[in-house]
């Protein structure tokens, strides 16, 4: 650690106690790697995001905001991006945040060994420094999701000192230029941050920041309860009732990006025909699911776009069940007696919901064996396309492009029902270098017709972020991507 | 007593070796890819094929299996999957918390063991041992997570006495870190309290009823030194046995106990790293833990020897 690290270390303890405001937070579990290039686990963003400063930031709206860009431009046919960047701004470790400090992250994301971020950043060609705050990207080709990318990890600036001399250990005593500064990690335990009062935006409301895993949501609920955490994400859908009768407590239920649903593996025999698919998918009750399931804390969903997002269209609408409809299309394709196995993981949310599945998709006649996988199992058997059909979301993206493109088009990495479509692709190709969201929409919703008539997946329910809090906490703004930014947090 | 130590002593030698090679195929054995677990939802294909490359997944599973023997060797159980840390080191860090959490547990079942026990033998069938049989039938029977989440209920949201989680080291505060472990310890010595009670009951009832105490009593000896000496001597020897193997279990119990109190000791980490894939820390947790019960059996054996001594000579 070095002197300036402590600084504002000591100046917490010369507060004393008493007057230090210390918020804890529990999550539901120990985020793996607090290293933006080598983060893949959603929990690790809650963390990273309170350290790090990115190059631009979400609104409520999921408009893209300036954060250490001030401001950019797009030229070139949208093949050249020019951030100017903030001045004046230091990383915790007191050295200073320029162009230079851009160039190093975003090709450390680029090119450090396991980096997660390679795929996101590939659009990339170089990353020049104009001046000391003037930094401009060149793509190979344009990418319209660039921005939504670089509000993520991908865009989180990292000290090239401190980074430099940790390599890959940086996770460890990651530095940063974000509202809080990391002071120590207990695994399992806590990761202790603490506010950073040199902030450009000006320093947090709190002095401290604590986060707790707590992986078992009754567990994460009851310290609530208790008093030893002031907020908890996510809250179980189940305990949602009790926190808002709660006089103590406040909930925030705001939509999220994610969505869940079925993949239907289309190499198979009982998947080939795609009027199988469509009859499997019109069984399904998505109210139903919505209801009993889950309490209606999420809502049910009919494309892979949520309500309030970019792209969100409301000619998608989310289908009503048609028994009849199934059975005919099941006839018509010779495939009255219809059988087939259901992968998904052994928790309880799950179980349930493949159960309801069962019952839905029995009412056409149709046989399902469900069988359970740890999640490591599913992921792989997804990979090697070792399944009929698979129960798998995703945690969505800020940019529409990141809900649809690797999943659609042929060869994408997460296309796990091995879907196969060239109009599909051009379409999702073309909104993808395009620049005007209007434009990017409207192709969207072409190739969307075409995804659903195909059915490689079905959409059941848009996920929502559910967070509880004591009351006197204030200050969380619903960011639909489910990250609580700390710094303009404050408790009474 | 010290030849019969080394001959037990080297007796496990080749035990462990067998232990290493179950290790080694257990972790083999689960399904999943570790690569594809760390890498989550957004790997793409060229960057597993390079962490498994880097984690030597890509070799033939006998060259795995001989480094990994070889570092052990020199005592290096590997670098944890997730964040590059040193596995010695992280079970070392771990180690400290739940022996407290165990020897706490241990004083608890003992404190409530002992006396029960022994009041229940020295009456059999009156109202005392109907109710201790009746208590310890229950503390057998009730699972750890069910006493830890009552626990916490009554104590921490219901009264809010002691919080429902959180863990200070007892070095830097001993105060609030045996307020912590409060419920934990009790929640992890319940179960163990009740076999014990069961076991010495019955062994003292057994012991008391022996020619010798007869004998003892009959000679005139107070009943309390009949009891204490000669009868509590004889029959603790079934219960130490009880004791080690409870002793053995109590690491599987603190698996759940640390889970519910959120106490950050070796069973939390052996959780994350099954879910999170982290072979190498779960290789080195799991034999850590074979050798943990291996010296707990050899304690116990050499306990054994000095209570009775002619286990020394056989």
């Amino acid at each position: 650690m070095t002197k300036s690290r402590i600084l504002p270390v000591l100046a917490l303890l010369a507060l004393g106690s008493a007057s230090a405001q210390t918020l804890t937070v529990g999550i539901d579990a120990d985020p793996p790697r607090l290293d933006p290039a080598l983060s893949s686990a959603l929990v690790d963003r809650q963390v990273l995001n309170q350290i790090f400063d990115k190059l631009v930031d979400l609104d409520t709206d999921l408009k893209v905001v300036p954060m250490l860009a001030k401001s950019w431009k797009i030229t070139n046919n949208g093949t050249t991006y020019t951030f100017t960047l903030r001045s004046g701004v230091r990383f915790h470790d007191g050295t200073p945040l320029d162009a230079a400090a851009v160039k190093y992250s975003l090709d450390r994301n680029m090119t450090l060994e396991g980096s997660v971020r390679k795929n996101e950043l590939s659009s990339i060609k170089d990353v020049k420094v104009i001046n000391d705050t003037t930094v401009q990207i060149n793509l190979k080709n344009p990418y319209g999701p660039l921005l939504g990318v670089l509000s993520d990890r991908a865009g989180m600036i990292v000290s090239p000192k401190a980074a430099e001399k940790a390599g890959k250990d940086f996770g460890n005593d990651p530095v940063g230029s974000g509202p809080f500064s990391f002071v120590s990690r207990k695994r399992q335990d806590n990761i202790t941050l603490a506010a950073n009062t040199r902030y450009w935006a000006g320093a947090p409301k709190i002095d401290k920041l604590v986060y707790r895993p707590f992986p078992d949501g009754d567990v994460r609920y009851a310290n609530l309860l208790s008093g030893a955490v002031q907020v908890i994400t996510p809250v179980d859908p189940k305990d949602v009732t009790k926190l808002e009768k709660n006089s103590r407590f406040e909930l925030l239920n705001y939509a999220g990006l994610g969505y869940q649903g079925i993949w239907f593996n289309v190499n198979r025999d009982v998947f080939k025909d795609k009027r199988v698919r469509q009859a499997v998918a019109a069984t399904i009750d998505r109210e139903a699911v919505a209801k009993v399931v889950f309490q209606n804390t999420v809502s049910p969903a009919g494309g892979p776009f949520p309500p309030g997002t970019p792209a969100y269209s409301s000619s998608i609408k989310v289908p009503k069940p048609d028994v009849a409809e199934a059975r005919k299309k099941l006839a018509a394709a010779g495939k009255s007696n219809l059988t087939f196995t259901l992968l998904t993981t052994p928790n309880a949310i799950n179980t349930q919901l493949a159960q309801l599945y069962q019952a839905m998709f029995s009412q056409a006649g149709i046989n399902v064996k469900i069988e359970q996988v740890e999640f490591g199992t599913l992921l792989d058997r997804a990979d090697r396309a070792d399944f009929d059909a698979l129960m798998l979301g995703w945690s969505g993206r800020p940019d529409p492009d990141g809900n649809v493109y690797d999943f659609f088009t042929t060869g994408g990495t997460n296309n796990q029902a091995r879907y196969s479509n060239k109009e599909v692709d051009a379409l999702l190709n073309k909104a993808r270098a395009t620049s005007a969201m209007s434009a990017r929409k409207a192709t969207y919703n072409v190739a969307l017709g075409k995804i659903l008539d195909d059915v490689p997946y079905t959409w059941v329910y848009f996920q929502r972020n559910l967070i509880g809090m004591a009351k006197g906490v204030s200050g969380i703004q619903p960011i639909p991507d489910g990250i609580v930014r700390f710094h303009n947090v404050s408790i009474k | 007593m010290l030849p019969f130590a080394l001959r037990r002593f080297v007796a496990t030698l080749p035990t462990l070796l067998v232990v290493t090679l179950l290790v080694f195929a257990l972790a083999k054995l689960l399904p999943g890819d570790p690569a594809r677990l760390l890498l989550g939802e957004e790997a793409t294909p060229q960057a597993l094929a390079e962490l498994r490359q880097s984690m030597g997944l890509d070799r033939s599973l006998p060259e795995q299996y001989g480094r990994w023997l070889l570092d052990l060797a020199q005592f290096n159980l590997g670098h944890s999957l997730k964040d590059n840390a040193s596995v010695t080191a992280l079970i070392l860090e771990k180690l400290p918390t739940t022996f407290e959490l165990a020897l706490l547990s241990m004083l608890f079942a003992l404190l409530l063991a002992l006396p029960a026990g022994i009041i229940s033998a020295l009456r059999p069938g009156g109202f005392v041992d109907r109710l201790v049989t009746l208590l310890s039938l229950s503390g057998i029977s009730l699972p750890n997570f069910f006493v830890g989440i009552l626990l916490i209920y009554l104590f921490s949201v219901k009264l809010a006495w002691i919080p429902a989680s959180g863990y200070v080291s007892f070095a830097e505060d001993p105060l609030k870190n045996l307020t912590l472990m409060l419920m934990p310890a009790f929640t992890l010595g319940i179960g163990s309290a009740a076999v014990m009670t069961r076991y010495l009951r019955s062994s003292l009832l057994e012991a008391l009823s022996q020619d010798y105490v007869r004998t003892a009593k009959a000679k005139g000896i107070s009943s309390g030194v009949v009891v204490f000496k000669h009868g509590l001597r004889n029959a603790l020897i079934p219960v130490i046995t009880a004791f080690g193997l409870q002793l053995g279990g109590l690491l599987g119990g603190a698996v759940i106990t640390e889970q519910i109190f959120s106490v950050p000791g070796f069973g939390r980490l052996l959780v994350d790293a099954v879910f999170t894939r982290d072979l190498p820390v779960m290789q080195g947790m799991v034999l850590a833990s074979a050798v943990l019960i291996f010296l707990v059996s050899f304690l116990v054996d050499l306990a054994y020897a000095a209570v009775d001594p002619r286990i020394r000579y056989r």
